[in-house]
C-alpha cells in the first residue's frame, strides 16, 4: 500500500476538517461550562472518580455497552438494537480500523486526522500489500453493516410499529437535516470508494462493481463528485451535531463517567442535569412508557418533550411539565440513556418560591416520642395506610399471629414522612419531617421499622438517616416471618395479577418478596405488563396538577393492562393503589397484608 | 281486551304508575328482580316529614295494584323493538306486546366500603343508615352498641364526591341524617349525636323545621367539616378526625357507633337498559330524559317512558309525582 497522492492532500477533505474542528472546540467548550457550573465537591468527586482504576474501567464498559452496542436498546427490541448498534459499532470500527491502515500502511501520514476517513481515496494498491485483504474484508463488513442499519433507520421513519415504537417524536428542522446527512454520509461513501476500488483495492462490497464500472467507463470514472459529496455529508452532519438530537453522542459519553462519580442532580438547569438533557437522543421511547400518554393531550408532557423544552428555555412550558408528572419514573426506567426525567422535575419544583413557607419545626413529638418508646419493632402505617384501614388492621392480626411485639408508631396521628413535599420541592419542610421522624425512632430504641406505603418506604431508605435500624416494607418483612416459618401460609385457589407499586417496583427494587408471598398465597398470574414496565395506577402523589377526570384515564388503562389473563383479584401493595384501583375496578382488590392474612397461620 | 303497559320496576314509581294506569282503563305488567316489591322505600322504617310509617304506604300502594299483572323475581331477557311498539321477552319466558314502556329502575345504593377511610366492612361499629332503617324494622344488628355514649353521622358517603365517581347530590340523606339523629337520640337519650356535614340541603316542606328542632329540642350537634379518617382505638372504639371549618380546627372525636349516609347512584343495569331500547344515559351514568325540565319522563325514543330515580336521584314525593306524570303521559301517548 503506497501513498497515491504525494503531498498527502486534496481540497475535498477541507469541509471534513472544518467540522471536525468545529465540533471538537464546541465539545471543549461545553464540557468546560458544565465543570464550573458543578459544586466544589462534585468537581473534586468528578475528577477523583476518573483516575480512580475501578470507576475508570466502568465508565470505558459501559461506554461501550451503552454508546456503542446499544445494549439496553436490544433488551427492548431487537431490531431497535440492531439499527442503533449497527450504525454506532459499525462506524466506530470503520474509524478505528482506519486508523490501523494508517499506522500499519502508511505510519508517516498518521498525524493526517483526515487521512484515515479518507484513506482508500489517499492510497493505491501495491503488490506487496495483497496481504491485507483481511483488513479491507473487515473495512467492507463494517461498512455493510453501517449501511444496513441505515435501511433500517430509513423504514422506522415509515413503519415505526415494526421496532415496537408506537408514537415518536417529531423531529425538528435542524434535526431532519441532520437526519438527511447521516443518511447520505455511508452510500455516498460506499460509492466513493467503489469508484477508486480498482485503485486501492477493495473487497466484496466495493471490488466487483469497481471491475463492472471500469470495464464499461474505462478511465472516465467520475470519482472526485463522489469524494466531495462524502465529505460535505460528514460536515454537514458534524457541523449541525451540536444543535440536534445528535449531540447525545458526544453527551452520552460524558454522561456515564458523571453517573458513575455518583453525581446527583442538584439543579433542573446546570451541571448534571444539562448532561442529561443534551444526552437526551430524542428516541421517544418515553412516550409510549408514560401513563398519562394514555390520553393524547399529555403526549407533550413525557420526558423527551420536558428535555426539548429545558434546551429551549421555554419556562411556561417547563414549568407546567415538571408539574404534571407523577414521577412514577418509568420513563428512566425505559431510557436507553437513563434520564432521570423525575430527578429534574422534582429538581425544577424547588426553585419555585412559594409566599407562604410554613415551618412544621415547632409541632411538639414528645407525646410521639413517648408512645413509640420500649419495642424491637416499630410500625409506621403512613398517611395512605390510615385511609386504608384493611391494611393496617391486616398488619396487626399478623403481627398479633406471629407473636411480634410492636409500637404502632403513627396509631394515634403521627408525621408525615416528608415525601408530598419532598415531590412538591419543598425541601426545608420535608427536612423538618425527616428531623422529627427521626428522632421518634432514634428514641424508641427499636431496630427494624416496618412500613405499609411504598412513598414512606422509599422516603425512610433514601432520605433518613437511621443507623442500626432496618428499615423494610410489610411485604418484605412478612415473606421474612413466612421463610423462617413464624407464619405459614396455605395456598387458596383464588387467581391474583400483582400490580407494582412505582415505588416499591422501579422505586425500590423490590419485585421478588411480593411475588412470592402472593405465590404462596395464592395463584398468580402476569399483568400485560410487569415490573419496571407496569404502569402507575393513576393515584400518584408527583403530579401536582393532572386532573382527577385525566387520572381516571390512567386508572382504566392500568387496570385493563392488570386484567389481559383475566385473574379473578388483584393484588398490590400500596395504599394509594388500593385505593385507586378499587375506585374503578369490577375485581376485587386487595392489599398483599390482606391477602397474606386471610391465608395464615401462627406458628403457635 | 284492555292494552298491555310493560313497567320495569316495582318500587314507589312503578306501583304509583300502576295503579294510575289501572285507573285510566289499562293493564300494567309489572316487572319486578326482587322476590318483594317496594324497592328501597320499603326497606325504610319511617318517612320524613311526617314521620310516615313506610308499612302504611306499601301497603296501601300493593293493595291498590292488585289488579295489575305482577312478575315478581323477573327480569328483562330482550326486548325488540317492533314498527309500533316493543316486544318484550321476560326471564320467566312471559312474551309480552306493548305499544308503551315505562322504566322506573330506580337508584343503586353507594357501596359505602369504597370509602374505606371510614371503614365499612373493616370497624366492628360502621353501618350505613340503610342498616339502620333495617334495625329500627326490628332486624338484629350487633355491630350497634347496647348504650352508646357517642353516636356520629357522616354526610355525602359517596355524593357529591368525585373520588367516589359521584358528583350528583343525592337529595335525601341530608334529612334523612336529620330524622335518624333524632330516632336514636329517642332510642338513647344519653348519648351524644355529632352530624359531620359539609352542606346542609334542607330544602323540603318543613325539612328546616325538622333541623331546627333537632338542635333546640334534642340537642345533636352540627358539625361543618368532611370526616378525614376512622380509626379504630385498640378498646374498640372509633376515633373520627375531621375539622370544624367554621372554627377552623382540627377535631378528634371518640364515637362509639358511625353511621354512613350512603348516597343514590345510578345503577349499573342502566347502560344495559339503555343500550337494548337504544336510548342514552347521561354524564352522572342515570338515563337521559329528553329535557330536563319539561320531559323529565320522556325518553328520545317514542314510547318509552321514565318515572323515578332511574332519571337522578329524587324524593318519594317527586317519584309519586312523576309515576303519576308518566302514566298521564303514556295515556295520551297510547289514545292519539
Amino acid at each position: 500500500m503506497i501513498d497515491r497522492i504525494a503531498s498527502g492532500f486534496h481540497p475535498f477533505v477541507i469541509p471534513f476538517v472544518f467540522g471536525m474542528v468545529f465540533v471538537i472546540g464546541w465539545c471543549i467548550l461545553a464540557l468546560v461550562r458544565i465543570l464550573f457550573q458543578l459544586t466544589h465537591q462534585d468537581r473534586l468527586a468528578f475528577f477523583k472518580s476518573l483516575v480512580n482504576p475501578k470507576t475508570a474501567l466502568r465508565n470505558i464498559k459501559d461506554i461501550f455497552a451503552n454508546c456503542l452496542l446499544h445494549v439496553k436498546l436490544w433488551k427492548r427490541n431487537k431490531l431497535l438494537g440492531y439499527m442503533h448498534s449497527s450504525i454506532a459499532f459499525g462506524w466506530f470500527m470503520l474509524i478505528v480500523l482506519g486508523h490501523l491502515e494508517v499506522f500499519i500502511y502508511v505510519p508517516h501520514r498518521i498525524n493526517l486526522f483526515y487521512y484515515p476517513i479518507f484513506f482508500n481515496y489517499f492510497v493505491s494498491e501495491a503488490d506487496a500489500t495483497i496481504g491485507g485483504s483481511l483488513l479491507f474484508f473487515l473495512m467492507d463488513f463494517f461498512l455493510l453493516m453501517v449501511l444496513s442499519g441505515i435501511v433500517l433507520a430509513m423504514v422506522k421513519r415509515f413503519r415505526s410499529m415494526l421496532f415496537g415504537m408506537r408514537r415518536t417524536t417529531r423531529p425538528a428542522f435542524l434535526d431532519r437535516i441532520g437526519l438527511w446527512a447521516l443518511w447520505m454520509i455511508f452510500p455516498l461513501r460506499w460509492i466513493a470508494e467503489t469508484f477508486t476500488a480498482h485503485i486501492s483495492g477493495g473487497s466484496f462490497l466495493t471490488a466487483p462493481m469497481s471491475h463492472l464500472l471500469v470495464r464499461v467507463l474505462g478511465d472516465n470514472i467520475p470519482v472526485m463528485p463522489f469524494w466531495w459529496a462524502y465529505s460535505i455529508a460528514l460536515c454537514v452532519f458534524i457541523c449541525v451535531l451540536p444543535f440536534t438530537r445528535y449531540r447525545h453522542i458526544p453527551a452520552e459519553m460524558l454522561l456515564i463517567p458523571r453517573r458513575n462519580a455518583g453525581l446527583k442532580i442538584r439543579n433542573a438547569r446546570k451541571g448534571l442535569a444539562k448532561v442529561e438533557v443534551f444526552s437526551c437522543p430524542n428516541c421517544g421511547v418515553c412516550i409510549d412508557a408514560c401513563p398519562m400518554s394514555v390520553k393524547k393531550a399529555n403526549i407533550k408532557d413525557c420526558t423527551v418533550y420536558l428535555n426539548r423544552q429545558i434546551r429551549r428555555g421555554n419556562e411556561k412550558r417547563i414549568e407546567q411539565i415538571s408539574d404534571k408528572c407523577l414521577l412514577c419514573g418509568k420513563c428512566e426506567a425505559v431510557c436507553q440513556v437513563g434520564v432521570q426525567g423525575p430527578t429534574i422535575r422534582v429538581a425544577q419544583r424547588s426553585i419555585r418560591k412559594y409566599g407562604l413557607s410554613q415551618d412544621y419545626s415547632n409541632i411538639d413529638i414528645q407525646p410521639l416520642v413517648d408512645a413509640a418508646k420500649g419495642s424491637k419493632v416499630v410500625y409506621f402505617a403512613g398517611c395512605m395506610t390510615k385511609l386504608t384501614p384493611r391494611i393496617s388492621t391486616a398488619m396487626e392480626s399478623l403481627f398479633k399471629k406471629a407473636g411480634v411485639e410492636y409500637v404502632w408508631m403513627d396509631r394515634d396521628g403521627g408525621l408525615c414522612c416528608g415525601r408530598p413535599m419532598l415531590t412538591a420541592g419543598r425541601l426545608e419542610q420535608a427536612g423538618q419531617m425527616i428531623a422529627m421522624n427521626e428522632r421518634i425512632i432514634k428514641e424508641s430504641g427499636a431496630g427494624t421499622l416496618v412500613l405499609s406505603c411504598p412513598i414512606c418506604y422509599k422516603m425512610f431508605k433514601e432520605h433518613y438517616n437511621l443507623p442500626g435500624v432496618k428499615i423494610v416494607h410489610h411485604t418484605e418483612y412478612l415473606e421474612e416471618l413466612v421463610r423462617s416459618g413464624v407464619l405459614k401460609l396455605e395456598k387458596g385457589d383464588t387467581f391474583y395479577v400483582y400490580h407494582d407499586p412505582c415505588e416499591l417496583g422501579r422505586g425500590s427494587g423490590i419485585y421478588e418478596a411480593p411475588r412470592k408471598l402472593v405465590g404462596q398465597a395464592a395463584m398468580i398470574v402476569d399483568a400485560g405488563h410487569t415490573r419496571e414496565e407496569r404502569s402507575c395506577g393513576g393515584g400518584s402523589l408527583g403530579s401536582l396538577t393532572l386532573s382527577f377526570a385525566q387520572r381516571e384515564a390512567i386508572t382504566k388503562a392500568s387496570l385493563a393492562d392488570l386484567g389481559v389473563n383475566h385473574p379473578d383479584a388483584i393484588a398490590t401493595a400500596c395504599p394509594l393503589c388500593l385505593a385507586t384501583f378499587s375506585r374503578y375496578s369490577s375485581r376485587p382488590v386487595r392489599d398483599i397484608a390482606e391477602i397474606v392474612d386471610i391465608q395464615s397461620n401462627g406458628s403457635e | 281486551m284492555k292494552e298491555n303497559v310493560v313497567i320495569i320496576g316495582g318500587g314507589v314509581a312503578g306501583l304509583e304508575a300502576a295503579r294510575q294506569l289501572l285507573s285510566l282503563g289499562y293493564m300494567p305488567i309489572v316487572v319486578e328482580r326482587k322476590k318483594s316489591l317496594g324497592g328501597h322505600v320499603a326497606q325504610w322504617n319511617r318517612l320524613f316529614p311526617d314521620m310516615t310509617p313506610t308499612k302504611d304506604l306499601m301497603e296501601r300502594l300493593i293493595a291498590d295494584t292488585a289488579q295489575a299483572n305482577i312478575f315478581t323475581e323477573t327480569g328483562i331477557r330482550f326486548i325488540n323493538r317492533l314498527k309500533d311498539g316493543y316486544n318484550v321477552m321476560l326471564t320467566n319466558g312471559v312474551n309480552i306486546y306493548s305499544k308503551a314502556v315505562l322504566i322506573a329502575t330506580g337508584f343503586g345504593l353507594f357501596d359505602a366500603r369504597k370509602k374505606e377511610e371510614y371503614g365499612y366492612g373493616v370497624y366492628d361499629h360502621v353501618i350505613t343508615n340503610a342498616d339502620l332503617e333495617q334495625w329500627f324494622n326490628g332486624k338484629e344488628d350487633n355491630r350497634i352498641p347496647e348504650s352508646p355514649q357517642s353516636i356520629g353521622f357522616v354526610h355525602c358517603v359517596g355524593s357529591r364526591d368525585v373520588k367516589s365517581c359521584n358528583s350528583q347530590c343525592s337529595k335525601v340523606c341530608c334529612m334523612t341524617a336529620v330524622k335518624q339523629a333524632i330516632e336514636l337520640k329517642e332510642k338513647f337519650p344519653q348519648a351524644e349525636i355529632y352530624c359531620f356535614y359539609m352542606d346542609l340541603r334542607l330544602f323540603g316542606k318543613k325539612y328546616e323545621d325538622f333541623y331546627i328542632s333537632a338542635q333546640k329540642d334534642y340537642g345533636i350537634h352540627f358539625i361543618r367539616g368532611r370526616v378525614s379518617e376512622v380509626s379504630e382505638r385498640l378498646e374498640g372504639r372509633l376515633q373520627v378526625k375531621s375539622e370544624d371549618t367554621l372554627s377552623g380546627k382540627p377535631l378528634k372525636v371518640g364515637i362509639d357507633l358511625l353511621v354512613l349516609m350512603s348516597g343514590m347512584v345510578a345503577r349499573d343495569e342502566n347502560s344495559e337498559i339503555a343500550s337494548m331500547l337504544r336510548i342514552q344515559t347521561d354524564s352522572d351514568g342515570f338515563l337521559k330524559s329528553r329535557d330536563n325540565i319539561y320531559s323529565i319522563i320522556e325518553s328520545e325514543r317514542p314510547g318509552i317512558f321514565f318515572a323515578g330515580a332511574c332519571t337522578g336521584t329524587k324524593t318519594v314525593p317527586e317519584t309519586v309525582a312523576e309515576a303519576r306524570a308518566a302514566a298521564l303521559e303514556i295515556h295520551n301517548y297510547l289514545s292519539r
